[in-house]
């Protein structure tokens, strides 16, 4: 199975400053992979990368196509949502609607138009007279209106309320995901998608520091809540991070020997918002 | 092509002024036409109505063409920077779209497009000022206003001015796009001060005054020797001047148009070619900035 997205040596510098540093990642097609990682640690270079809107270093192949020479063609497979309000105010969204579907060949007018009546937008209404929630769920319609293979989302609920942002991720999953699709996403607030991701790709300072399948990681690491009296014990099997909870020590492990743990204490699956603090914080490592 | 005229549409959309100033200049055309008062006393000749109709119509036309020309420059000099103001760049361009063709819609409506919005608007108020005007003066020179012939030729000088200006200002236009694309902020600064600041440290370094006549010479005397046959000696003499060579009929469009001339003239392609290196170079420029 030929993957979606290949980057290899992935670079982008802003002048003297190294925002993506010889990334390289692979995702194959039907998987949602979440790019999480803390501000500034080159997310969003890499997803504009991948789409061509920005200039790169290194080998990328989206969809087959070289995204910073291609980036037309690229476009009429993949769609994008940029974090939340980029549509112009000035545009009325039955206009919307009307000019992607006469711009783009993949556009299926009667989906987004299906999706719009779902919702209690006005369509005569300029984007500058919704709320910001309203016009996520444009957007969103708008994108997903594309046949796309290819779909990346760059915090695409930032500044949402609560139902806004449960209404867009259930949105996505119902009326956009099957096998032959992909997304890429970026966002701040991981507990919300760890039920939809199935990889993670853990970025800081522009690079990789994990990247895994949720299944693979759920193997590979594990969390453990000990009592004090056990607490040197744990210690000395090598965690790469603890934090202490309600009186007890959780110590996180990469690969380490889940017989010799449980006679410690409890253990359990560490989920992807403590993995990404573990990791990035990991002072211990 | 169908693309291509819904990304002019698009422009229209966004730019609402460009079909709403000259609706408006026209409105307000008709209003003076209607209350206001010219006594016509140039010099003691007295031109006869022919001549002075045919003068009135070219006057009101010359006062949408200037606004015009303020309204297209000012809309090349936004229209890139715009949705990179208010990110919707990004938008934009995440769809199929690629970045010429995107610069090249922008440089058609302010070149081809808002001119015939113009044109059209300056085509209605004349007809309207000449129905007010042979009710108001008694056909003594509403007649020439109605005249046929007038019309036509004045139809022919709007498309003959929109295509050779079109050509002739491109490399304006390519200024403005390029200025348009590149800098985040203060496009009219930015628009403005480079090629004032060539032009004076010409002047103090070398002591010539070459960038100046060039500049000159695109904006305000090359168009017009380019372009027409003597064009200032036939409109004073369409008026009926002292001094000038008035015929015994006022001169027709057709002995003023000179586009054998216009195409031969060196500077009109000397022009365009330096244009189409500024569009080139504002489309590369359109393609790295994603940014905001």
């Amino acid at each position: 199975m030929l993957p979606v997205i290949e980057a290899r040596d992935l670079t982008k510098r802003y002048g003297a400053v190294l925002a993506v540093d010889r990334v390289c990642f692979s995702i194959d097609p039907g998987r949602i992979v979440g790019l999480i990682g803390p501000n500034g640690a080159g997310k969003t270079s890499i997803l504009r990368a991948i789409l061509g809107l920005t200039r790169y270093e290194g080998d990328v192949r989206v969809l087959g196509r070289e995204p910073w020479r291609e980036r037309a063609a690229l476009m009429l497979e993949a769609s994008f949502i940029p974090d939340a309000s980029v549509l112009p105010g000035w545009l009325r969204i039955d206009r919307a609607v009307d000019f992607v579907a006469a711009v783009h060949p993949r556009f299926r007018r009667d989906r987004t138009r299906a999706m719009l009546a779902k919702t209690r937008i006005p369509l005569h209404r300029r984007v500058r007279e919704l709320s910001k929630g309203m016009q996520a769920q444009v957007h969103l319609a708008l994108a997903m209106g594309v046949d796309a293979k290819l779909l990346v989302l760059d915090e695409p609920t930032l500044g949402l309320d609560l139902l806004a942002r449960r209404a867009f991720y259930d949105a996505l999953v119902e009326d956009f995901m099957d096998e032959s699709r992909t997304i890429v996403l970026t966002t701040h607030q991981v507990e919300e998608v760890e039920n939809l991701l199935t990889d993670v790709l853990f970025v800081d300072r522009g690079r990789i520091v994990l990247d895994g399948s949720i299944e693979s990681l759920s193997t590979r690491f594990v969390a453990v809540s000990v009592e004090p009296a056990h607490l040197a014990e744990a210690r000395a099997i090598g965690p790469f991070y603890e934090r202490r909870m309600l009186g007890k020590t959780v110590l996180y492990y990469e690969g380490a020997d889940r017989v010799a743990l449980s006679s410690l204490g409890e253990l359990h699956a560490p989920d992807v918002a403590d993995l990404f603090v573990a990791t990035l914080s990991g002072a211990t490592r | 092509m169908i693309r291509f005229l819904w990304l002019i549409r698009r422009e229209l959309w966004e730019y609402r002024a460009a079909w709403i100033l000259p609706s408006v200049t026209g409105g307000l055309l008709v209003l003076a036409a209607s209350f206001g008062h010219v006594d016509v006393d140039v010099a003691g000749a007295r031109p006869g109505p022919d001549a002075l109709g045919g003068a009135v119509l070219f006057g009101f036309g010359v006062v949408f063409l200037f606004v015009m020309l303020a309204y297209s420059s000012w809309y090349l000099l936004d229209c890139l920077n715009a949705d990179r103001r208010d990110r919707s760049i990004l938008f934009w361009k995440a769809l199929p779209i690629g970045d010429a063709q995107s610069v090249l819609a922008k440089l058609a409506t302010g070149l081809i497009v808002v001119p015939l919005f113009y044109f059209a608007a300056a085509d209605v108020t004349t007809l309207a000022i000449a129905f007010i005007v042979s009710l108001r003066a008694r056909a003594w020179i509403g007649s020439a206003m109605w005249h046929p012939g007038q019309w036509l030729q004045l139809q022919a000088l709007w498309l003959y001015l929109i295509a050779t200006l079109a050509v002739w200002l491109l490399p304006v236009a390519g200024w403005l796009l390029l200025v348009s694309a590149s800098v985040r902020r203060a496009t009219v600064l930015w628009a403005l001060l480079p090629p004032l600041a060539a032009l004076w440290t010409e002047r103090a370094l070398l002591g010539t005054h070459w960038i100046g006549r060039l500049l000159a010479s695109r904006f305000v005397s090359g168009y017009p020797v380019a372009a027409f046959h003597d064009l200032s000696g036939s409109l004073l003499g369409a008026l009926g001047l002292p001094g000038t060579s008035r015929s015994a009929t006022p001169p027709s469009v057709w002995t003023v148009l000179a586009p054998l001339r216009f195409v031969e003239t060196p500077a009109t392609w000397l022009g365009a070619a330096v244009g189409a290196v500024l569009i080139a170079a504002a489309i590369r420029v359109r393609a790295r900035h994603a940014d905001p």
